[in-house]
């Protein structure tokens, strides 16, 4: 018979093609993991040697911090907002109103605050560093540091980390903040349940460790948001389509490796 | 000097297949090729920024890739690189990217007021009037500046070889013959090495002393300029045709 005439291949050679497919997929993930590896360390040894501009890092964290308020206030009041109606709408006679105010700080400084900013800066921050080094990458600027024997990864990557492991926390922290004042004022509004009660139901489930589980989450967000977006976009190949390919990759990645990590926190520290 | 020992590179496809090619000190060597013939490639193996699959490179007796990372940094000290497009930090103004030139230990010890003398010098080497461009960025500078610029910043730093990567690219004939001008000028008042990497054959046999051909991954010629011409080698002939047909072409181009 013929296959190729029929356009179905021989069995022997779609498993073939298919183990081939996942010896790809291993090898591009273990490649990315080593990458990932060896950027690490390196912006660990540029951060302990001293060679890190002190300017960049303000510089980076004006960028992804001060920039990014808007979009994280309007996110984190929405989170608030919606939490809370939604939460209203559940509620029954059967339970206390006043454990709306508990479920609505939980789901804010547990969950919503730092996964809808980690996504957020996805998009604003990560997007934006693949797209700028590929950039430098494809128009030789990358080649051009190394020339001049400076260090790309001390100049340009570590201060994007650095910044990135400083203001996410914060800005988790003022996702939390607003969150939790706009579910206030929609519960008031929607379900008629008053500030006192609100918190008064909030700290009946309130551990300490929430807020440190809230900030751990943060400072892994902020170290993988700019390590991933930093090494897809010194990995950019060709011209300008290889930058809008590897920014689209890298967005994809970074969303992905938020999620899957956001998975990892209940079972490894809520327990 | 810079020597080539049996370099090797493939991308998916080979493109370098076994080169030996040696530049003597003070001289100005110029390569041509085809495009895609690995010319750049070659280039970029001179400064470990490209690592061959084989081969080895020795500038001034140090290997680029058998001497280790101090070795590597003490090659990119004593070499300056003009980029083919120039690849000037798109954030910094000229004056940041020129001082990118000059040494990092160096730059640490110097006062600043030297520091700007050195810029300003390097920038009046090329021909650039400094006040009027210091602060300026690349997007404000047309491509013949950006050339020079780049030029400015590979020298700042007094390197003892320069290497061009088509620094003629994409400039008109006018700008194209200063840049020329310039880069013979530039190697005799600072006493380099140069290795010149160029489409532009008349250009390259007019200003060096020796020159050289890669043609499918390998050197298919070395010799002077005049033995250039004069070679009976088919391929190295109907090179030299086609690049005299391109170079009218791009006048009548130009002229319209």
């Amino acid at each position: 018979m013929n296959h190729q005439s029929s356009g179905a291949l021989p069995p022997q050679n779609a498993i073939a093609q298919w183990f081939a497919g996942v010896g790809r997929v291993t090898h591009a993930t273990l490649e990315h993991a080593g990458g990932l590896g060896i950027l690490f360390a390196q912006i660990v040894v540029a951060t302990v040697r001293l060679k890190v501009s002190f300017r960049s890092v303000l510089n980076q964290m004006y960028i992804m911090g001060i920039q990014s308020l808007p979009i994280v206030l309007v996110t984190g009041s929405l989170a608030g907002i919606v939490t809370s109606q939604q939460g209203g709408y559940q509620m029954t006679s059967a339970v206390p109103s006043y454990v709306l105010g508990s479920l609505v700080v939980e789901t804010i400084v547990l969950e919503m605050g730092p996964v809808l900013t980690a996504l957020v800066l996805v998009g604003r921050i990560g997007a934006r560093i693949t797209a700028e080094l590929g950039t430098m990458v494809v128009s030789e600027q990358i080649d051009a540091f190394k020339s001049l024997g400076r260090d790309p990864v001390a100049i340009l990557a570590a201060p994007r980390v650095l910044a990135g492991v400083m203001v996410l926390p914060l800005l988790v922290g003022i996702a939390n903040l607003i969150g939790i004042m706009a579910g206030v004022q929609a519960a008031n509004l929607t379900s008629g349940l008053g500030q006192e009660s609100f918190f008064f139901g909030a700290q009946l489930f309130w551990h300490s460790f929430d807020l440190g589980y809230s900030a751990t989450k943060a400072i892994v967000f902020g170290l993988a948001i700019p390590l991933i977006s930093v090494h897809m976009g010194l990995k950019t190949k060709g011209g300008a389509e290889g930058v809008g390919l590897t920014t689209t990759q890298a967005v994809m990645f970074m969303t992905l490796t938020i999620l899957i990590l956001d998975a990892m926190f209940p079972p490894l520290l809520l327990n | 000097m810079i020597e080539y020992r049996n370099i090797h590179k493939s991308f998916d496809l080979p493109v370098l297949t076994g080169v030996d090619m040696r530049v003597e000190s003070g001289e100005m060597f110029a390569l041509f090729g085809p495009s895609g013939t690995g010319k750049s490639v070659l280039l970029k193996t001179t400064i470990g920024l490209t690592i061959p699959d084989m081969g080895d490179v020795e500038v001034d007796g140090t290997s680029v890739f058998r001497g280790g990372k101090r070795a590597l940094e003490a090659v990119r000290q004593k070499v300056g690189y003009v980029f083919q497009h120039s690849a000037l930090f798109d954030s910094l103004n000229v004056f940041d990217n020129v001082v990118m030139g000059v040494p990092e230990d160096e730059l640490a010890r110097m006062p600043r007021m030297e520091t700007a003398a050195k810029v300003w010098e390097a920038l009046e080497l090329v021909n650039l009037e400094p006040r009027e461009i210091l602060s300026k960025i690349p997007s404000e500078l047309s491509g013949g500046m950006k050339k020079r610029v780049g030029i400015a910043r590979a020298i700042v730093g007094r390197p003892e070889v320069l290497l061009w990567d088509e620094p003629t690219t994409g400039l008109d004939p006018i700008n194209t013959a200063a840049v020329e001008r310039l880069i013979q000028q530039l190697s005799k008042q600072l006493q380099v090495t140069s290795l010149l990497v160029t489409h532009d054959v008349e250009g390259g046999l007019l200003i060096c002393d020796r020159v050289a051909m890669l043609d499918s991954g390998t050197l298919r010629f070395c010799g002077t300029p005049d033995e250039f011409r004069a070679c009976p080698d088919p391929v190295v002939q109907a090179f030299v045709d086609r690049a005299a047909a391109e170079a009218a072409l791009d006048m009548v181009s130009d002229v319209l």
